[in-house]
Formats: structure tokens, C-alpha cells, sequence
């Protein structure tokens, strides 16, 4: 009776709000009535607003590695990602209690977990592996919208923390709630997350160094054919936006097409099925 | 006429503004033994120079910082005082640094008139100083007087591997549009690989497409787009190989940081006399609100322990061994500084009430 596992991975820079996104998502799907579960995969995570049912911090923590290995923040940081991805085994035993289940994975917000040190896409391939659909879903504040450099900027920073996992993707702007007053919705809209690129473009600061703009230029190109220009609103008190949100990312990873017979895309897929439904 | 090749520095005269540059990079990626061989090279070549340490949870510093977050501000002692976890730690060391940032930037002003750079040394991970509102208003204060420049740390081994390399391009582009600041990409660690490897990516876009399709199959469509822009990134950024442990490189790493702080004058600077009056005054009015806000929330977050525990005494500079003539006592009039610790502690108890 093999469903499909599926996962969100709730990616982003501190402060962007991954925690309250996941509880965000944990009410939404318990309106919805869909079974859904939240792993917390940050060693250095505290006072959860969600209810957690797999935490990391019952196999390490940031702050046993800190004192016993008398280790800086970063390096227990990674020492703990290091010691999940050689400890598979836990995980794997916890999951397997949420076996049909959405399940919405909490994960660090260090960048250099990503794209500096290899430790991040390990966690992710082995995830891959237990048979996993998954969808990165990348956050970023909705201040990176007040101006054409940061909405760049922004979506550099989250293009070069994602072209390492290679799973599809999702970004999502929260705290729209928090918009300052007067900020028109409809012309944010418009702008950028219909992605208006030759307006925003148009409206670029560029240093008086002209040979930026074709850095410009190309750099939009790029962000536009990988769609790195969708970004979908939330605003937490807007069930609809939360609605959207989820849809997009479902979407992303063909959730809810298990109702008729799942076509294995490739062997891969299929060994990995047959292995799972072996392990059961 | 000839362009300007040199950076002009006016030493011992009150119009002399030292080029600032700040230390980025990934954790790990050799920030504080690239610090360590600056001050070493500034020594030797006899460069009056200026070292902040930002980074609150470093254990040890290879070279003495004449300004040093952790003397003021005891990283450990905040994350235990706010129930913090280490991030909230680092951040709040950070926020509460900046919210007395001012008295930092008394030091550095009194001083400037000798200096010919000032270096500083940022926290591990490369977002809580780039992302944050305190590592905003740090650059900001720095920026807006002196030619100051970034230096993006690149791990040259670690960069061997393509995703790696372009995650770092794409990051240090990303703080190129934040901040709008010239960029100097610094290779380190060339005495175990030498970063002719990434000139050549950077230089010829097959090169390039040939290492990503190496190694997959997704970096390979996705380096089609961006092997083009890989030139460009040549065009704008300094590249400059370092090896911290020989001291190899450091000549071009001086040329550089003169040549950004030509850069410098030539675009933020003009960009920054241009909308002065404007934007001094929403800046001043931000960084009002923010410090509010940072006291604010440290307020609501206080638990038993007074703050006072957290906070040492004063931010002091270190005794510069260089500068014997200055009298110490004389430029960090130490009562005064104690008058304004007094009042940002009273403000910081006021809001306890």
C-alpha cells in the first residue's frame, strides 16, 4: 500500500520565519484534515510554536557539542548536521512512524550548511533515498521586496543556497502582514511576483560604473528562465494566501496524484519504492 | 588626463579617511587567519592600521584587536542572560554592540587622521552580519565616511567544486546589490590549491561548463545560462589569490583594496553626495528606531540577571603597541565613557520598569 512519502524542506535565513511558517502550515493542514507531522532538524532550535514530532535535539544538541567538545558555534553547528547524516538510522526509525503522513521539515538557516560545507544536500539525498517527494521551500522576509536591489539580491542569496539540493523548489515572501501601511499590495503584485523584469530592471541602481549593467541584465536572465521570479505572498491572516502557498508547493511535488496508480518516473524511483515497501 | 591609479591618503591631516575594508565570507573560509596575516603585513610594511574584531563567540583572535566586540559584550553571558540559543546569541551580541556603535565610531574618528586602513573582522556566519539590522548600521557607519570596501572570502579548495564556487559568486553578487559597496573577492589557501582554476572559469565559460558537467547533470543545464554571466563576474570583482599562511598574494591584496577605494569614490561615494541631506537624515531616523527596537526587545527577553553582568564596563580600544607618541588616556577619556555606559545603562533599566 505504498502512497508516497511526501516533504516539505522550510529553508531560509534566520529571522525569515521558518518556525512560524511550519505552524502556520501545521493549522492550516489540521483545518484541512490532512495528517501532517513537523521534524525539527535545527540542533540550535528552542521554544517550538508548533508541536514538534520528531526533534533532532532527542539525537544531539548544539549545546552538549558546545560544552563537551568545547566547540565555536559553527563548528558544533556542523558537527551535529555530520553526526544526523552518519546516524541515518534514527531518522529513519522516527519516520517510520509517520509513514502516510505530510511530513514539514524545520532545518537550519546557516547558509554555509548549503553551499559551503556538503552536509545539507547529504541530509537531503538520503531523504531522496527513503523514497521522499520533496519541495524546498525558501523564505525569505518580505522587507527584501522594498527595492529592486534587495528583491536581487534576494533572489541571488536563495538561487545560491538552492542550486545544491536539486529538488523543486518553492519561494515564498512571508510577513506581508507586516507590510508597512500604505505600501500598495496591488503594485508589489504586479512587480515582483509576476516578476515584471524589464521594470525592475528599468528601476535598478546601478553604480555609475556601467559595466554592471550587463551583469544586470544577464543576471535577471538567468533568475527569470529558472523561475527564480516565483515568489508566492503569505500573509498569516489570510487563509486564502496560506491556502495558495500550499497549493504551489504541493504542486511542486505532484502531492495528491496518488489517487490513481503511481507511474515510477525512473528505475531509481522504482528500486527505492520496492525497497521501502521491502523494509515495511 | 591620466586617470587616478592611486589611492590618496592625506596622514596627519583631519581630511584623511582610511580605506575600510570588511572581512566576509562562509564560516571557515579563512576570515580571521586572512586577519591575522593583514595585521602581520600592515606591521612589516609599517601601515598605520585599525583591527575590530565583530565577532562575539570566537574563541581565540591570532592578532590583537584594537577594538574587540568581546570585551564589551560577553557572548556566553548573553545567550544564557536572554535564554538564548547560540544564533540568538551571536545576534543579540551584535544588536547590542551597534546599539552603542556610536562610541566605536568616536574611537575610529579620533584616530582616522593616522590611519591608512581599517580592517574588520566579522561573525562566523556570513548572514548575521550581511543580513542583520546591527551589521547594516556597522557598514552603513563606515560607508558613509570612509571608502569602504568588502572583502568576500572564497575557499579556494573548497571552490573546486563548481555548485560551491557559483554559490559563493552568486552570494558575493548578492551583497553587491545590498550594499552597493565595491567587492574584492579573495581566494585564501592557494599554498594547497591555487585559484588559477577559478580565473580560468571566471575567463573562459567552456572551462567552466566542462567542470560542472562533471559532476551532474542539473549544473549543467544550469551552467549554460550562467557560464555567461561568469565573465562578468570577472569584469566587476577583484579576484585576488591569497595564501594567509605564506603571505603570498598580499601585495595584490593591497593593490586591490586601493583600487576599490577608487571604485569607491567614483560610484557609492557620488551616489552618497547626491542624496545626502536625504539620506542622512532617513538613516539617522532608521538606526534611531532600530536601536529602540533592539533595546526594546532585549527588555521584553531579560530574565533574572541584570544586563550589567552581560555588558562589560566600557568599549575600550587595546593598547596599540604602534601608536606609543598618542597619549591612550588622553584620546579615550575613560570618565566620560563611563558617564555614557551610565546612561545606556539607565535607558537600557528604564525600560526594565
Amino acid at each position: 500500500n505504498w502512497m508516497g512519502r511526501y516533504a516539505q524542506l522550510i529553508m531560509g535565513p534566520a529571522g525569515a520565519g521558518k518556525s512560524t511558517f511550519c505552524e502556520i502550515m501545521e493549522k492550516h493542514c489540521v483545518s484541512l484534515k490532512r495528517p501532517i507531522h513537523i521534524v525539527n532538524l535545527d540542533p540550535a532550535a528552542e521554544n517550538f510554536s508548533y508541536t514538534v514530532s520528531i526533534d533532532i535535539k532527542n539525537l544531539i544538541t548544539i549545546d552538549d557539542v558546545m560544552e563537551e567538545m568545547n566547540y565555536g558555534p559553527n563548528g558544533a553547528l556542523v558537527y551535529c548536521m555530520e553526526y544526523l547524516v552518519s546516524n541515518m538510522d534514527w531518522l529513519k526509525e522516527e519516520l517510520g512512524h509517520y509513514e502516510d503522513d505530510y511530513l514539514i521539515f524545520d532545518l537550519p538557516g546557516q547558509i554555509e550548511l548549503y553551499s559551503h560545507i556538503p552536509v545539507m544536500n547529504k541530509v537531503v539525498n538520503l531523504l531522496k533515498d527513503l523514497g521522499f517527494n520533496l519541495c524546498c521551500v525558501y523564505l525569505l522576509d518580505a522587507h527584501f521586496m522594498s527595492d529592486n536591489n534587495k528583491f536581487l539580491s534576494g533572489a541571488l542569496q536563495a538561487l545560491s543556497a538552492m542550486i545544491h539540493l536539486e529538488t523543486p523548489h518553492v519561494n515564498v515572501i512571508t510577513k506581508m502582514d507586516l507590510l508597512p501601511p500604505g505600501s500598495d499590495e496591488s503594485e508589489f503584485f504586479e512587480k515582483y511576483f509576476e516578476a515584471d523584469v524589464p521594470l525592475i530592471l528599468a528601476e535598478m541602481y546601478k553604480p555609475k560604473e556601467s559595466k554592471w549593467d550587463r551583469l544586470t541584465t544577464l543576471l535577471a536572465q538567468v533568475i527569470q528562465e529558472y523561475n527564480m521570479v516565483n515568489f508566492y505572498p503569505l500573509n498569516p491572516s489570510d487563509e486564502e494566501s496560506v491556502n495558495m502557498v500550499l497549493m504551489n508547493i504541493d504542486h511542486a511535488m505532484q502531492y495528491g496524484e496518488d489517487e490513481e496508480p503511481k507511474e515510477p518516473k525512473d528505475e531509481n524511483d522504482f528500486l527505492n519504492e520496492n525497497q521501502n515497501e521491502n523494509n515495511d | 588626463m591620466e586617470p587616478k591609479q592611486q589611492y590618496e591618503w592625506h596622514v596627519g591631516s583631519s581630511t584623511n579617511r582610511p580605506i575600510t575594508a570588511i572581512i566576509v565570507g562562509m564560516a571557515g573560509s579563512g576570515k580571521t587567519t586572512l586577519m591575522q596575516r593583514l595585521n602581520a603585513y600592515v606591521h612589516a610594511q609599517k601601515y598605520p592600521s585599525y583591527l575590530i574584531n565583530l565577532d562575539p563567540a570566537v574563541a581565540t583572535i591570532p592578532y590583537t584587536a584594537n577594538i574587540d566586540i568581546r570585551d564589551s559584550i560577553k557572548y556566553k553571558q548573553v545567550m544564557k542572560t536572554y535564554s538564548l540559543g547560540p544564533n540568538g546569541g551571536i545576534l543579540t551580541s551584535l544588536n547590542l554592540f551597534a546599539t552603542r556603535f556610536d562610541q566605536v565610531m568616536k574611537f575610529v574618528e579620533k584616530r582616522a587622521p593616522q590611519l591608512q586602513y581599517i580592517f574588520l573582522d566579522t561573525p562566523g556566519q556570513i548572514e548575521v552580519f550581511n543580513w542583520s539590522a546591527s551589521g547594516t548600521i556597522i557598514t552603513d557607519s563606515f560607508a558613509t565616511i570612509y571608502p569602504t570596501v568588502y572583502v568576500y572570502v572564497v575557499d579556494t579548495p573548497r571552490s573546486l567544486n563548481p555548485q560551491t564556487f557559483m554559490s559563493n559568486m552568486l552570494y558575493a553578487t548578492s551583497l553587491f546589490y545590498k550594499t552597493k559597496l565595491p567587492i574584492i573577492l579573495v581566494f585564501t589557501k592557494t599554498d594547497i590549491v591555487k585559484h588559477d582554476f577559478a580565473v580560468e572559469w571566471m575567463t573562459k565559460h567552456e572551462a567552466f561548463e566542462e567542470a560542472s558537467k562533471v559532476n551532474d547533470t542539473y549544473m549543467g543545464t544550469f551552467t549554460q545560462s550562467m557560464s555567461l554571466v561568469m565573465g562578468e563576474f570577472y569584469e566587476n570583482f577583484t579576484c585576488v589569490g591569497v595564501s594567509s599562511m605564506t603571505g603570498e598574494g598580499m601585495d595584490k591584496l593591497f593593490e586591490a583594496l586601493q583600487k576599490a577605494a577608487l571604485e569607491y569614490e567614483k560610484g557609492y561615494k557620488v551616489e552618497l553626495e547626491e542624496r545626502k541631506a536625504e539620506l542622512i537624515k532617513q538613516e539617522e531616523k532608521r538606526q534611531k528606531e532600530q536601536i529602540e527596537k533592539f533595546k526594546k526587545e532585549m527588555h521584553i527577553e531579560v530574565n533574572t540577571t541584570s544586563p550589567m553582568n552581560v555588558i562589560g564596563q566600557t568599549i575600550e580600544p587595546a593598547q596599540d603597541q604602534d601608536m606609543e607618541e598618542e597619549d591612550e588616556e588622553n584620546l579615550f577619556n575613560e570618565e566620560e565613557e563611563q558617564e555614557h555606559f551610565q546612561d545606556f545603562m539607565r535607558t537600557i533599566n528604564s525600560k526594565k520598569t
